[in-house]
């Protein structure tokens, strides 16, 4: 096998990421590109699902992951990170929600498989995800308290108990 | 001289010299990172092969002597650690594998970790390491064993106190 050729892998994913702009400049409220071979790409929450379809319907990579992230108490907004990955190419879509009830709408739909990454969503960040197929505790003890989101900087700190 | 007496000093005996000759252990991971458990498994394997020592991993808790335990304990893995625990018949014993499994290590402080094992259940011998080398691990059932020799009289019933538990130092 020859090696690749690094000025053809460079043209690939440019090409890539030429296409992933083309694919969602509608939908984009901005587009950054925080590193070589990385889009982001900010959406409101009403313009997700169809950006989504049209990542699926495009056949442009595949969802990695689903990030949620608590950008501080004081900005009252989360934010949801939802990575599609294509050869060295990655994607996210940015999307963020208020802190007081936050919604998203669930893309299990589309992609079957973001059931897992929605379930967490839910339980470490304490973000609906509407429509989703099972919102049921997966992942969080059994005890483990209604209302409290591990993953949010407000989050109840625990105390460790190293002794002395 | 009372005959029973002499009988069950007797098969008391038997009962400690089987144990100390054959000492059958439960594997628990209550949340380890599976890095003790890897140590765990050179130990049993024939690498280390503690097993021409006797030294048995028993996969029902109903019929071990000791419980191996490693990593924090967490808090959905609490509930079953205790009753893995009350499965064992007495006298049991619980060695402690690993820093996390004795104060909890990195994971401590963490929202889903309730500490370390002895929160949960009294602990005999805390053998510490990040993982400690298959030589600590043994040298842990040796201190277990030779506490047992020790002890003149059979383990009562009531569940030893962690406080009197054997420290051992890992060599690596």
């Amino acid at each position: 096998m020859t090696p690749l050729d690094p000025n053809q892998v460079k043209e690939r994913s440019e090409a890539l990421l030429q296409s992933a702009k083309t694919v969602l400049g509608s939908w984009a409220a901005a587009i950054a590109a925080p590193a070589p071979n990385r889009i982001d790409v900010t959406l409101t929450p009403d313009d997700l699902e169809r950006a989504v379809s049209t990542l699926v319907t495009a056949r442009w990579g595949y969802l990695a992951a689903i990030t949620g992230l608590d950008i501080g108490v004081t900005s009252g907004m989360l934010e949801v990170l939802y990575h599609f990955c294509s050869d060295a190419v990655i994607v996210t879509l940015r999307v963020q929600i208020p802190r007081e009830n936050p919604a998203v709408p669930s893309i299990c739909d589309k992609i079957p498989y973001a059931d897992l990454y929605e379930r967490e969503l839910m339980e470490m960040f304490g973000i609906t995800v509407t429509n989703t197929p099972s919102p049921t505790r997966l992942f969080v003890a059994e005890d483990w308290p209604e209302g409290v989101f591990p993953l949010r900087k407000d989050a109840p700190v625990q105390e460790p108990t190293i002794r002395a | 001289m009372n005959l029973d007496k002499v009988f069950t000093d007797a098969l008391d005996q038997v009962k400690l010299w089987a144990r100390l000759n054959s000492p059958w252990a439960v594997h628990f991971n209550s949340g380890s990172c599976n890095g003790c458990d890897i140590e765990i498994l050179a130990t049993l394997t024939p690498r280390y092969d503690v097993e021409r020592f006797g030294i048995k991993l028993q996969g029902s808790p109903r019929h071990a002597d000791v419980l191996i335990c490693t990593g924090p304990v967490t808090r959905q893995a609490r509930e079953r650690l205790l009753r893995v625990y009350e499965q064992m018949p007495e006298p049991k014993f619980v060695i402690a594998v690993g820093s996390c499994g004795i104060s909890g290590g990195v994971f401590d402080g963490c929202y889903n970790v309730v500490g370390c094992i002895d929160k949960v259940i009294p602990v005999d011998v805390y053998v510490p390491g990040c993982p400690p080398r298959p030589e600590a691990i043994i040298d842990g059932v040796v201190k277990l064993l030779g506490k047992l020799q020790g002890a003149a009289a059979p383990k009562p019933a009531a569940a030893p106190e962690s406080s009197k538990a054997e420290v051992v130092h890992d060599p690596a």
